[in-house]
């Protein structure tokens, strides 16, 4: 497979910078996901790996080959598009041997390896059918395996699923990381869904304007976020404005008349006196059974929401508002006194 | 200046495909269109060898052109027991801008009117009425004029005869003829043009627009004061400009009138005296007062065209044409108001209709020669479609002048539609006004630029159009017909996803192959779609026909022929022969119609914008 290198890529539509000076190596095998809010370019930084766009500045190398100025045609990458691009005039069949027909294949082998993607994404007797035959989940895999029947080096998914149902959604991109993985090509995800890019992916590349704001495995990601845009971006949570009153194995910060204790995210080192967001996700709170705890928060409930699982709660705890997750069961009702605490290693501290 | 990125992306651009679509559209429309035009401005605007306002002076000095004081004619003048209703002369260019303009008004107020009925109200043989209305836009060219100085005439004109004579409800009897006539004529063919632009906005309109506005407590005329008429304005504003500048271009109605009562206030628009001056061209030179004459039509036509140019270019087309998401809103019309949609309607279809149902009553009948009303049915005139061979070789140029044109036609649409859709080459938004700046040029603006082009640069040789008109003819089709050829595959075009081209080069494909694998295939039916209007166009076409045509008399089509019978000058053939060649017109009008709407399943545009 292939080892993807981009080297200060930048590309302007007007005066937007969709990509802005990236540079970042997806490995071997890898499934990488540029994930990001709608505009931020990730689309773009996709469109010209495939070759569709070309870079203001910047190279892409393929493998330590340079191939930014390789047209598209002669890149020999499968690329699935958002709204699949399935040939409304071809029937299956014809929509996945395009690509070999181009390559001259002989007519045997292409129907042999036809049945064979067909068979992969299970879609074995449909080949006769023309695209609006199908359901969404078929015209989803039918660009799949049009995308694969050329055996590419690198796999390109823009926003795949997201003109799915949810639940086919998961289903789907379950078996999108099946097949990825038995595979091992290199496959780069583009989505917008964070859920979708943290089950899919061994490394997200999290971008806001054209920029990469941090690269890292989901786990990373999500506990070490690098900047406040990354760690609101990815889960939720509330965030309140403090100042730094002491740094020691935890970090101590005075947000209005609390104390929070928590532990610095990114890479600045923080002091007593700097002002810090303290990021706090609504999981992470327990209620406190008895006895006392650190992080300790007291306050009213002024909003709830049943939402499966369990009951997400808007406290007002002194002049600050937080999120809370509680347990389903949980029984309380608005205006009602709550008490909960958060294990100080989960709270994500970042300075402004 | 252009960047480096810029310069990467038009190489980018400039695969083999794209060269040769931008090279071609560009070559095309500068030899057929840009460098003709020019050759009129300059011969306008040169005397004695340099640039001067001489010819403009001489011709606005001029009180045969232009005369603030009225110059003779009848309007509302009883002699005997006739009211003779011909219009005022003004001279040649206030006559055709009195006459534009009068057009344009009575036009938009019944193509308003009537669309606004048929759009908005549910009621009895509405669908019917709904064809109706556009029977006007079947072509009978030079014959209707004809027919309804008939129907005028003063003695043995029908309508005379019925109200005055048998009636005895009219004082007097009444002559329509002249500038009046013309007016009369050209508000009835042109009506549905606007009709069918408002009919399309308003189709188009979200009815929760008009929802918003009566919850809000706006009804009746203020409902359409305030909220209908703004929204439907870009449809009025471009039905209403195309109808001018038909207006200012038609021959048909002057020459219909001319040749019917040879009334001289008929001559007196700027379109006849081209052409009658472009009758003395074959000793091969066209007057420089001719060409200013020209400048000033395509002037007035340019101006109004860039009026309302964000209406018609391909882009805003291609989003009005599809048009239709939700139900508009329609109302059942009450008993009361049954009374005069019907009255109107009625009176709309039968006098509109009038030209069509003379051409077939003159080409099925005697009634050319035998008075009041026809006598017996024959079918020697249209057999003489089959056996004269003089009408014969004005068929058959036709038919082979409109195929090649087409053919030219669909290759230019399509080049350069794609260049526009895709590329981002530079000058692609002049690409586009080019494409349907066609709609304004008059045609006899066109014939006599490329007579002067063609006469001075190609002298003796083919293209010549006092050697051979034929090709001539041909590349005026392609071009004054391109707009519907090139609207209708961008319409297309915008239907096909670009991702379909970009998935097919991701798997290898270049440009070349994925166009002809993709977008070909793809965008057919619009092709055919807009290949069938552009035949059905080229074949009625009138204004170069009559003109470049007139130039060998062995390469004239039905459209010549038919003006020489209406004219008068033509040895052989009598109007009825015309007749049964409108008849062949429409005729392969009807069949082209029910071909793209029930076999290509397109909403055929028409005119449209």
């Amino acid at each position: 497979m292939v080892r993807v290198s981009l080297r200060n890529i930048t590309k302007r539509f007007g005066k937007v910078v969709a990509a802005d000076h990236i540079t970042l190596d997806i490995e071997d095998g890898e499934f990488f996901t540029f994930l990001g809010p709608s505009g931020c370019g990730k689309t773009t930084t996709l469109r010209l790996i495939a070759g569709l766009e070309i870079p203001d500045e910047g190279r892409i190398l393929f493998d330590d080959i340079d191939v930014t100025d390789l047209p598209s045609y002669k890149r020999g990458v499968g690329m699935v598009f958002q709204n699949y691009a399935l040939w409304p005039h071809m029937t299956v069949f014809d929509n996945i041997a395009y690509g070999l027909k181009i390559r001259k294949t002989p007519m045997t082998e292409i129907k042999a390896r036809v049945r064979e993607v067909l068979e992969l994404v299970r879609l074995e007797g449909l080949a006769d059918r023309y695209p609006h035959q199908l359901s969404g989940g078929q015209q989803q895999r039918v660009a799949l395996a049009r995308a694969l029947v050329i055996e590419p080096k690198l796999l390109l998914l823009d926003e795949p699923l997201s003109n799915l149902d949810a639940k086919l959604r998961i289903e789907m991109r379950e078996e999108l990381k099946d097949l990825q993985k038995r595979l091992g090509i290199t496959t780069i995800y583009v989505t917008h869904d964070q859920e979708e890019a943290m089950v899919l992916s061994d490394r997200i590349a999290i971008m806001s304007n054209g920029r990469v704001e941090q690269i890292g495995t989901p786990h990373e990601v999500y506990r070490k976020p690098s900047n406040l845009f990354v760690a609101t971006f990815i889960g939720r949570s509330s965030v309140l404005k403090g100042e730094v009153v002491s740094v020691d194995d935890f970090i101590e910060v005075k947000v209005g008349n609390l104390l929070i204790k928590g532990c610095v995210s990114g890479e600045e080192k923080v002091n007593v006196g700097d002002n810090v967001y303290v990021v706090l996700r609504p999981h992470d709170f327990m209620a406190v059974e008895e006895g006392e705890e650190i992080n300790e928060l007291e306050g009213v409930v002024e909003w709830l929401a049943f939402i499966g699982g369990i009951v997400e709660a808007r406290i007002r705890v002194d002049s600050e508002r937080v999120l809370v997750s509680l347990d389903a069961d949980t029984e309380i009702n608005i205006g009602d006194k709550i008490k909960v605490f958060i294990p100080w290693n989960n709270v994500i501290i970042l300075k402004t | 200046m252009l960047s480096t990125t810029r310069l990467r992306e038009i190489k980018k651009s400039l695969d083999p495909l794209i060269t040769f679509q931008y090279i071609f559209s560009y070559a095309y429309l500068t030899l057929f269109l840009l460098l003709p035009i020019a050759t009129i401005i300059e011969q306008a605007f040169l005397h004695d060898g340099s640039f001067s306002l001489h010819w403009f002076e001489k011709v606005l000095s001029d009180p045969d052109f232009f005369s603030l004081k009225a110059r003779g004619g009848m309007m509302f003048e009883v002699h005997g027991d006739t009211i003779y209703i011909w219009g005022i002369d003004h001279g040649y260019i206030m006559n055709s801008l009195i006459v534009a303009a009068t057009v344009t008004i009575s036009t938009s107020l019944i193509g308003v009117l009537t669309a606004l009925i048929i759009a908005r109200y549910d009621f009895p043989g509405k669908n019917i009425f709904r064809v109706m209305v556009l029977i006007p836009m079947l072509a009978t060219p030079f014959v209707n004029a004809y027919v309804i100085g008939k129907f005028f005439q003063p003695r043995g004109g029908l309508l005379n005869f019925l109200f005055y004579d048998v009636l005895h409800i009219l004082p007097w009897r009444i002559d329509v003829n002249g500038l009046v006539g013309i007016a009369v004529a050209q508000t009835l063919a042109f009506y549905p043009i606007v009709y069918l632009n408002v009919f399309a906005s308003l189709m188009t309109m979200d009815p929760t627009m008009e929802e918003q506005a009566e919850s809000l407590g706006a009804g009746g005329f203020k409902l359409f004061r305030t909220i209908t008429l703004p929204l439907s304005m870009p449809g009025l504003a471009a039905g209403a400009t195309i109808v001018f500048i038909f207006s200012l271009e038609d021959l048909g109605a002057p020459i219909g009138f001319i040749g019917y009562s040879g009334n001289p206030l008929a001559r007196k628009v700027m379109s006849v005296y081209v052409f009658d001056d472009f009758a003395a061209a074959v000793t091969g030179a066209i007057s420089p007062i001719t060409s200013a004459i020209a400048v000033i039509l395509v002037s007035f036509a340019v101006a109004g065209f860039l009026a309302i140019k964000k209406y018609v270019t391909l882009k805003t087309y291609a989003t009005i044409s599809k048009g239709g998401r939700w139900k508009p809103r329609t109302r059942k019309l009450s008993f009361k108001g049954l009374i005069p949609v019907y009255l109107f309607l009625t009176l709309l279809v039968l006098s509109a209709s009038m030209p069509q149902i003379g051409v077939i009553i003159l080409a099925l009948t005697d009634w050319a020669i035998s008075g009041l009303a026809p006598k017996a049915i024959t079918f020697e005139y249209v057999s003489r479609l089959f056996t004269d061979p003089n009408v014969m070789r004005a068929i058959s140029n036709s038919l082979v002048y409109s195929g090649v044109a087409v053919l030219l036609a669909v290759i230019l649409g399509s080049s350069s539609t794609y260049v526009i859709a895709r590329s981002k080459l530079p000058g692609t938004d002049v690409l586009d006004s080019l494409l349907t700046m066609p709609i304004a040029v008059p045609g006899i603006v066109v014939a006599v630029g490329y007579f002067l082009f063609f006469t001075g640069f190609f002298r003796g040789t083919i293209l010549d159009p006092l050697v051979d008109p034929a090709l001539l003819l041909i590349f005026a089709y392609s071009v004054r017909r391109l707009p519907f050829t090139a609207r209708s595959v961008f319409a297309g075009l915008q239907g096909v996803h670009e991702s379909l081209e970009e998935v097919a080069t991701t798997l290898g494909a270049t440009r070349f192959k994925s166009f002809f694998d993709i977008v070909v295939p793809l965008i057919a039916a619009n092709v055919i779609g807009g290949g069938i209007l552009t035949f059905v166009y080229s074949m009625s076409e009138v204004s170069t026909s009559v003109t470049l045509g007139a130039l060998r008399e062995d390469r004239g089509p039905i459209t010549f022929y038919i003006s020489q019978v209406i004219y008068g000058t033509a040895a052989v053939g009598t109007v009825s022969v015309a007749a049964a060649l409108c008849l062949l017109l429409i005729t392969v009008q009807v069949i082209a119609l029910a071909v793209s709407n029930y076999i290509l399943k397109q909403r055929v545009a028409f005119l449209g914008i």
